[in-house]
């Protein structure tokens, strides 16, 4: 299995939890388990390296937490994108896209 | 199932998070915790399998708990700085104070949190601060309360004393007719007083007592402008003779001896045998010209044929509003030199002074409260330089820290603000230990300064100090923190985020952190060798010979009241009794008297040589003592020449005279002394035949050179007040008991005062240099243990840095004796270096504290070599533990760290 180094996870994490965000609003224990499953395994994100993120978005206010109750559930706070979080999100896909097109196009030329 | 929210609860610390978001925080962590536990329980896990699974998910909570607070700080602020953030995002250019403010709030916080974190450097650094502060504000307080703060009474600027100055002394005392002259003929005082001090037999009861009291010119009160508690004031007209028995008392001896008793005024108190009305009592802290005086008497100045040869006055003056110390100045030397043309038989050549009083009270501790004074600033200043080094060292460990700041989106100018912030905190913390250090050491300063330092008992910790402090922490925290702060500003990002990235530890840290130790090695060498410089003074000043011996000797004063002892005759009959008896006692060597014991100072008198006829106003003059038989001998003086004074030089016999080597020397050199004969008395008394010489005495003071010295016999000049030197072979301490039952058998009414050891006399006259001596020296020690704490911890930082340098040398074998070598070397430049540059400045500077040496020029050359030694030896001590540790690295786990 491949294994990815933390640094290179904790560049991308804030990017990965605002996608996740971006069709509904989830709660943390969610955010993690996705991740996981998403990745196929490969990424893992560890509760106490997760949640401070949390925090930390929502204190830039790229997404806010609410105490809701949904029917057979508990009541939990649930993570939800803001508008201004949706305009950094697409900021980064952007940048991100741009980046990979650049680093494939460096190594493609570099196998060749 | 467990209470997750408890679980939480007791494993996450947040302070300084509103309840609310606390309340939220651990809410949150307890539902994932939660899901955590039900997903075991799904996977088929026991229950006690899914809760140590849900455990497991939180392993370093301290961890945790710091990371949300990095991330979610903002919600950790208090209300006021959370209003501020917004009325940032609100109006970021209108607020920027209040912002600042209230960072620098949260920056506290968060230095506290951070220092009791490392309880190691903080106790390093509160003890290093504690001590540069503590020393400062301890000093501050004796600089204050002695030389800063105006005397205590109303005005007191325009407050004067006023000397005469005679040509053969100096500055002197004042002799009534021209006190009076001045009085009449001055245009610049709104009042012009006089005082004298003595001390004055009082009975009370069944015990005589000696009390120190002041004779003063009626309108001395109204000149200082202090009024009485209960009662009057002297009023004008009864400073006249036999006008006079009335008395003002000090507030101390008012509640000491009557009890504060309210009906005081009115009654008669005897005095030296005569009965005086006490008429009024002085408010309590009211002290004047000193301390110890306890009442307050007319002086009896006779204004109809007042003496202008006998100089005993001291002047005082109140400045008209106005009129500047200069113009004084001027119009009291014209009034003089008036006086001096037209009495030239008395007044030949003489002049005025004028000196504040507050000069005159304090300027001769000056020099050496300002040597000390400056002394502790170098101490703050090593204090500093340590702390920003330990602050440098202690940033390069945080790089990650402020790489996280930074991520977040922190400037440089946040960081490097939080950053002085924290070395503020740290500072203040350091100053109110060093505050409770100052308070803890003025009592001991007091006692050490007691005869030495005056006003050193109105030294207090008070606003003004309290101010200085405060200032003083807020400095030095800047001063220490800003070389960090900006080493910890300069990081960039990108180095700090890879992993084990450092942010200060290139060559331009250590480049710093050597400079800093340099300083304080060379600021450490000043301090030293000014204090090895005042050392080797008082050195010299017990080794020298007083012409003396004080060892064994017990001495006191009496002092015959002329109510009781109206005659010669009575007073020699008293004082041979006295002896008499004393040379009876048990133990006792020897007895003798004297008018004036040696080293408190000079009593100088004019004289002519018989056959050497001099102009008027030109007579030679030389120390003058009366002494009884038996005082050489009990003071250990050596007769070196002729006889000493027996019973037989009697009063009404040939007037016999002694002289010591000093007055041969100077005024019968390579003469027979032996039977020449002196006029001391200037042609009333005639000629006194010289029958002896005797060994030099310092008389003014160890320090000062033994002056020509002429002795003549008790009985032929008698003194009312004579100390009484007893030789014994045991403990002089242990005559006293004895001696005190002889004088109350003579006479129930009269006190042997002022009872001491003579080697203690001897002692205390040094007590101003010890003063100095040992308050520099303390703080020379000091800044050693600092700079060598500074020095330990530059060597240990650079020797945990090369770990693996060092490593790799043991690998490929460099032998351990060379790697100790080489350490030690690399502290030893730095000390070296230290050592040359402040041994210039020591060069410097020495001159400055030239004024306190004694046979030891400020160059001296032994004080510099053995202050360097010192110091090399510390540092080699200092440098050698780190070093000792260094080649005990094993190669293979230091390079393993790689």
């Amino acid at each position: 299995m491949m294994i990815f180094s933390a640094e290179l996870k904790k560049g991308s994490t804030e990017m990965l939890i605002l996608s996740l965000l971006e069709g509904r609003a989830r709660h943390g224990y969610e955010i993690g388990k996705l991740i996981e499953q998403r990745s196929g395994g490969k990424l893992k994100f560890a509760l106490p390296s997760l949640y401070p993120r949390l925090l930390h978005l929502e204190s830039r206010g790229w997404i806010k937490g609410r105490w809701v109750e949904k029917p057979g559930e508990r009541h939990r706070c649930y993570y939800r994108l803001t508008a201004e979080g949706r305009r950094v999100l697409a900021q980064q896909r952007r940048t991100w896209k741009a980046y990979i097109a650049a680093v494939n196009e460096v190594m493609g030329t570099g196998d060749a | 199932m467990r209470d997750w929210n408890a679980y939480v609860r007791a494993h996450l610390a947040l302070p300084g998070f509103t309840p609310t978001r606390q309340a939220r925080i651990v809410r949150e962590l307890a539902d994932q915790l939660e899901d955590f536990h039900r997903e075991g329980i799904a996977r088929g896990l026991t229950e006690a399998e899914s809760d140590a699974f849900a455990r497991r998910q939180i392993g370093d909570w301290d961890r945790l708990a710091q990371d949300v607070w990095l991330a979610d700080r903002r919600h950790a602020r208090p209300r006021l700085e959370r209003a501020a953030l917004r009325l940032e995002d609100a109006a970021p250019a209108r607020s920027k104070g209040f912002m600042m403010l209230a960072n620098l709030l949260h920056d506290a916080r968060f230095a506290v949190r951070q220092y009791a974190s490392t309880p190691g450097f903080t106790l390093v650094a509160l003890l290093t601060l504690a001590l540069g502060i503590g020393a400062n504000t301890a000093i501050f307080s004796v600089v204050d309360g002695v030389l800063l703060r105006p005397l205590p009474y109303p005005e007191p600027e325009r407050l004067v004393l006023v000397n005469e100055i005679v040509p053969q002394y100096g500055s002197f005392s004042v002799a009534p007719a021209n006190f009076l002259d001045w009085r009449r003929q001055n245009t610049s005082f709104e009042r012009i007083a006089t005082f004298t001090s003595s001390s004055a037999t009082l009975i009370e009861g069944d015990t005589p007592e000696r009390v120190v009291n002041a004779t003063v010119s009626w309108d001395l009160f109204d000149l200082l402008r202090v009024r009485p508690v209960l009662g009057r004031t002297f009023a004008a007209g009864e400073d006249a003779p036999m006008k006079n028995q009335v008395v003002i008392l000090s507030h101390g001896m008012w509640q000491r001896r009557f009890g504060g008793d309210p009906g005081i005024v009115g009654r008669q108190l005897s005095l030296n045998g005569t009965p005086y009305e006490v008429i009024g009592v002085m408010p309590a802290g009211f002290t004047f010209p000193s301390r110890d005086v306890e009442y307050w008497v007319p002086i009896a100045l006779d204004t109809a044929q007042p003496t202008r040869g006998g100089h005993y006055l001291a002047v005082i003056a109140r400045l008209k509003e106005g009129v500047a110390l200069q113009q004084a100045r001027a119009e009291m030397k014209t009034i003089a030199e008036r006086l001096a043309i037209e009495h030239p038989d008395t007044n030949r050549d003489e002049s005025a002074e004028i000196i504040a009083l507050h000069d005159a009270a304090v300027g001769r501790v000056r020099p050496a409260l300002l040597t000390l004074l400056a002394a502790v600033g170098v101490v703050v200043l090593i204090a500093c330089a340590n702390m920003a080094n330990l602050l440098l060292v202690r940033g390069s460990g945080r790089g990650r820290e402020i790489a996280i700041r930074t991520a977040l989106g922190a400037g440089r100018r946040r960081i490097a603000l939080q950053m002085l912030a924290e070395s503020v905190v740290l500072a203040v913390a350091g100053g109110a230990l060093g505050l409770l250090l100052a308070y803890l050491a003025i009592p001991t300063i007091q006692t050490l300064g007691t005869d030495s330092v005056p006003r050193v008992q109105d030294v207090a910790i008070d606003g003004r100090v309290l101010a200085f402090t405060l200032v003083l922490c807020l400095v030095t925290g800047i001063v220490f923190g800003v070389v960090p702060a900006w080493q910890a500003s300069r990081a960039s990002v990108s180095d700090v985020m890879k992993e084990g990235g450092r942010s200060s530890t290139g060559s331009g840290g250590r480049w710093l952190r050597n400079a800093l130790v340099t300083a304080e090695v060379a600021l450490s060498l000043v301090l030293l060798v000014g204090a090895s410089l005042l050392l080797r003074s008082f050195d010299r000043l017990t080794q020298v010979d007083p012409g003396f011996r004080a060892e064994g000797v017990l001495s006191f004063r009496v002092s015959l009241p002329p109510t009781a002892y109206p005659e010669d005759a009575h007073r020699q009959a008293f004082f041979g009794q006295l002896l008499e008896r004393l040379r009876a006692l048990p133990g006792v060597m020897a007895s003798g008297m004297i008018q004036s014991l040696p080293i408190r100072g000079d009593y100088v008198l004019s004289f002519t040589v018989q056959g050497r006829p001099t102009q008027p106003g030109k007579d030679p003059s030389a120390n003058y003592r009366v002494v009884s038989p038996g005082s050489f001998e009990a003071l250990g003086i050596p007769v070196r020449l002729g006889r000493a004074f027996t019973d037989r030089d009697a009063a009404g016999g040939p007037l016999v005279a002694m002289v010591d080597e000093a007055f041969v020397r100077r005024h019968f050199p390579g003469e027979d002394p032996i039977g020449r004969g002196i006029d001391i008395g200037n042609g009333t008394d005639g000629f006194y035949e010289i029958v002896g010489v005797v060994g030099d005495v310092r008389y003014g003071g160890l320090d000062a050179r033994a002056n020509p010295t002429m002795y003549v016999p008790y009985e032929q000049d008698v003194f009312s007040t004579m100390w009484v030197v007893t030789r014994t072979a045991g403990n002089p301490r242990d005559l006293q008991g004895p001696v005190r039952g002889v004088v109350k058998d003579l006479d129930r009414g009269l006190p042997a005062y002022q009872m001491s050891a003579l080697s203690d006399i001897v002692s205390n006259s040094l007590a101003e240099r010890r003063f100095s001596m040992f308050l520099l020296g303390l703080f020379a020690l000091v800044a050693l243990f600092l700079s060598a704490v500074g020095l330990y911890g530059v060597i240990s930082y650079s020797v945990s840095q090369r770990t693996q340098e060092i490593g790799l040398r043991l690998a490929i074998g460099a032998p351990r004796g060379h790697l100790l070598g080489m350490v030690i070397g690399q502290g030893m430049r730095l000390v070296v270096t230290g050592i040359i540059v402040g041994l210039a400045g020591a060069v410097a500077l020495a001159r400055s504290v030239s004024s306190l040496l004694f046979e030891v020029t400020p160059f001296d050359p032994p004080s510099y070599a053995a202050t360097a030694l010192v110091l090399v030896s510390v540092a080699a001590l200092a440098c050698y533990v780190p070093a000792r540790r260094a080649t005990r690295v094993d190669p293979i786990v230091a390079l393993r760290c790689e």
